[in-house]
């Protein structure tokens, strides 16, 4: 066939092949030819004039047995203010992590609107703040991200005088806790450990009684496709890294969390491991037999998700004894961004309140609030909890100076862990 | 005068809607891919001038993607869960598309309607429904055991490609049913009738007729729902959940939630999108081509 002479500049398929392979070695070799420009894949790193290395924003790294109290970037609203009335006030946190009812009586006092913003994580919640795109007067925040909130200014100084019910309500570990002295930015919202859920008509092992209950990911051949682990980089890494006895679960050092990255690798063949964070749903359903959970997940799970029909005693939970198990807090912040500091303030503390605490917990979201009036025993006694899962209740001594618990990073080292969470998340054999 | 810039005008709140709604953002995903990272916020700090571009996360992510990189297996594994997505799509969609356009006579509206009638509802919401559908002790199973096709409920939800693939099919196909059920309908019929008037049987007569006449919608086809399977990650993770069956979309979505080095997800989007021109440009020349073929068909 021959083609009229306007049409010869049609490529032919030899011609394309030609041309998109030209094209791919181009593409290829474009960043060698851009070597002129600029080439780091490092965020700025700051370090201390000691040579100490520090967080985001050059703040110092607090960890349990290191206490920071972190620098006030503007001066407290002053004491005995009149709370802003009339508008939205917004709560921008995890979504379903606050009772609504609750919201809409916080609300219905202080005569404004309660408007709830949920985000998927911190990280990208802070994110959001710091681009504008929210504006909101409250948000969750975790000590491990604390550093990015007060360096970056989005969250401001707290007044106490306002929060009366962080002395009187709140354990004494949290009322000046190791990261936030002097409760100058947060309070206490929720605590947690982390540790492993399971269902014991399904799991056959005595977790529990194991020498290292942790080993039961890598011995969960019978399970394939039914064994879970949190999709978090911190704890996935931190588990890998506290079955092989380390308990520096802040650590930085490549070769560990290279090592730990791994063995989280292995187990793609043992049980063609998933991630995700439906412990919660997903164990009490029965649609999930094995999961690395927070203990609050346990809690919820028992409250809220047990089928009729299924004993609470199908549910298991186990936690590492004190000093060897992940415990954590989560926070409220009052944002920079707020137009009603002193309505802010009050709300922090109308959530410390014993009865909203309580009610918050047990009527809605199942993670416990550090109360000075709540106690593994009575919540048992209450019905609460299941007696088999009093071990998902943690107490003022689970966050003492030797507890282990996820801190901030330094940018490199949160750099390492993302990277090392990627690899496992690739499900691949490199 | 008037004339000569009337038809080039029309086109103008087009132009301005591409510039608007592909190269300025296109643009500003470069910025940031080659850009650098706020020290505090970890938020990107994208660089506008080309001349100080900073091409570290590029080719941090070159290397990831090379052969022994820690992406090299799931780039693979992209490209293999799409190509037979598309295969089976293809194998259920033109089928579907031949009856509708050629035999369904009145029928033709309802069936378009229903191919339509998921796409009102979320795609979220469609795969959470199947969600429950592939449970252990869900309809399919039991309809499955039910009818002896399987002797026991098969774990769908355990983190297999097989759903992961399904799944794909499942959300996508009504997009390539559409331009296929278009292309298909726009043949003459006389075409085919000269075919078989000249002895042609009526496999055959599909064969060189139909066929190479509705190239353009398997292609056009083909690429609607190839371009976003290539970036999905929502597939995996509702029915899936397993890192044994993640797609490069989900690396995506890992950099980009959260954490201190989002230039690494949009280091990655821009050399899928790169990939995906390749892709592109072919389609361009294979449509131009069939374009040809049935100007010369219809020469005849």
């Amino acid at each position: 066939m021959t083609h009229h002479p306007k049409e010869r500049g049609n490529l032919s398929r030899r011609d394309f092949l030609m041309r998109a392979a030209g094209a791919g070695v181009a593409l290829s070799g474009a960043p060698g030819l851009l070597a002129a420009c600029g080439n780091t894949t490092s965020v700025p790193q700051a370090t201390g004039t000691g040579g100490e290395l520090l967080g985001p924003g050059g703040l110092p790294l607090a960890r349990p047995d290191k206490r920071v109290t972190l620098p006030r970037w503007e001066d407290p609203i002053e004491s005995g203010l009149e709370p802003e009335t009339g508008g939205t006030f917004t709560v921008y946190n995890y979504p379903a992590y606050f009772y609504k009812k609750l919201l809409k009586e916080f609300g219905e006092k202080y005569g404004v609107e309660v408007q709830y913003t949920p985000f998927d994580n911190i990280n990208s919640g802070l994110q959001r703040l710091a681009s504008g795109a929210v504006t909101p007067d409250v948000m969750e925040i975790t000590p491990d991200t604390l550093d990015i909130g007060v360096a970056g200014k989005l969250i401001k100084p707290l007044n106490l005088d306002y929060i009366p019910n962080l002395q009187k309500n709140i354990w004494p570990q949290l009322v000046d806790p190791f990261y936030d002295g002097e409760s100058r930015y947060t309070v206490p919202y929720t605590c947690y450990a982390t540790g492993i859920a399971w269902r014991t008509d399904k799991i056959k092992e005595d977790i529990a009684g194991m020498q290292q209950p942790w080993d039961i990911f890598w011995e969960s051949q019978a399970y394939k496709g039914k064994v879970a682990l949190l999709s978090e980089n911190r704890e996935t890494i931190g588990m890998a890294l506290l079955r092989k006895g380390i308990t520096d679960i802040n650590t930085e050092d490549p070769a560990l969390v290279n090592q730990a990255v791994a063995d989280l690798k292995e187990l793609y063949d043992v049980c063609n491991i998933k991630v995700d964070d439906l412990q919660y749903q997903t164990i009490p359903e029965g649609s999930s037999w094995l999961h690395q959970a927070w203990s609050g997940d346990m809690i919820a799970g028992y409250i809220y998700y047990l089928p009729k029909g299924t004993p609470a005693t199908a549910l298991g939970y186990w936690k590492a004894p004190h000093g060897q198990v992940p415990v954590q807090n989560d926070c409220f912040a009052i944002c920079s961004t707020t137009k009603k500091p002193v309505l802010s303030h009050l709300f922090l503390n109308y959530l410390l309140d014993n009865g909203v605490a309580y009610e918050n917990f047990v009527d809605f979201n199942g993670y416990q609030p550090p109360l000075n009036e709540i106690d593994p025993g009575s919540l048992v006694k209450d019905g609460v909890v299941p007696p088999h899962l009093e071990n998902s209740v943690l107490t003022n001594d689970d966050l003492g100076t030797d507890s282990l618990q996820y801190g901030t990073l330094t940018s490199q080292g949160q750099q390492l862990w993302e990277d090392g969470y990627s690899n496992f998340l690739a499900g691949g054999g490199s | 005068m008037y004339r000569r810039w009337l038809w080039p005008g029309v086109a103008i709140p087009g132009i301005v809607w591409l510039i608007l709604l592909f190269v300025v953002p296109f643009y500003a995903v470069l910025g940031v891919a080659l850009g650098t990272v706020d020290p505090i916020l970890f938020q990107p700090v994208p660089i506008w001038n080309p001349l100080e571009w900073n091409v570290g996360w590029l080719n941090e992510v070159f290397s990831r993607l090379a052969p022994g990189g820690i992406w090299f297996d799931v780039g693979v594994r992209t490209i293999v869960y799409v190509l037979v997505s598309l295969g089976l799509c293809l194998l259920i969609g033109y089928p579907v598309a031949y009856y509708t356009a050629r035999h369904a006579g009145r029928w033709k509206g309802v069936i378009l309607i229903l191919i339509i009638l998921p796409l009102w509802i979320s795609y979220m919401m469609r795969m959470l429904a199947w969600v429950n559908l592939l449970q252990s002790d869900g309809y399919i199973n039991r309809f499955l055991v039910y009818t002896h096709v399987l002797s026991q409920p098969r774990d769908w939800l355990g983190g297999s490609a097989s759903t992961v693939i399904l799944a794909l099919v499942y959300g996508y196909i009504p997009y390539l049913i559409l331009p296929l059920f278009a292309s298909l309908d726009r043949i003459d019929r006389s075409h085919l009738e000269a075919a078989r008037d000249l002895g042609a049987s009526p496999w055959s007569a599909f064969r060189t007729v139909t066929l190479p006449l509705s190239k353009t919608g398997i292609l056009g086809g083909a690429v609607l729902i190839t371009l976003p399977m290539f970036g999905d990650y929502y597939t995996p993770n509702i029915v899936s959940g397993a890192p044994s069956t993640s797609l490069i979309g989900n690396q995506i979505d890992l950099y980009f939630h959260g954490g201190p080095q989002p230039t690494i997800g949009a280091a990655l989007t821009i050399v899928l999108a790169a990939f995906l021109t390749v892709l592109m440009l072919y389609y361009m020349w294979s449509i131009h081509r069939a374009q040809r073929d049935v100007g010369a068909v219809g020469a005849l």
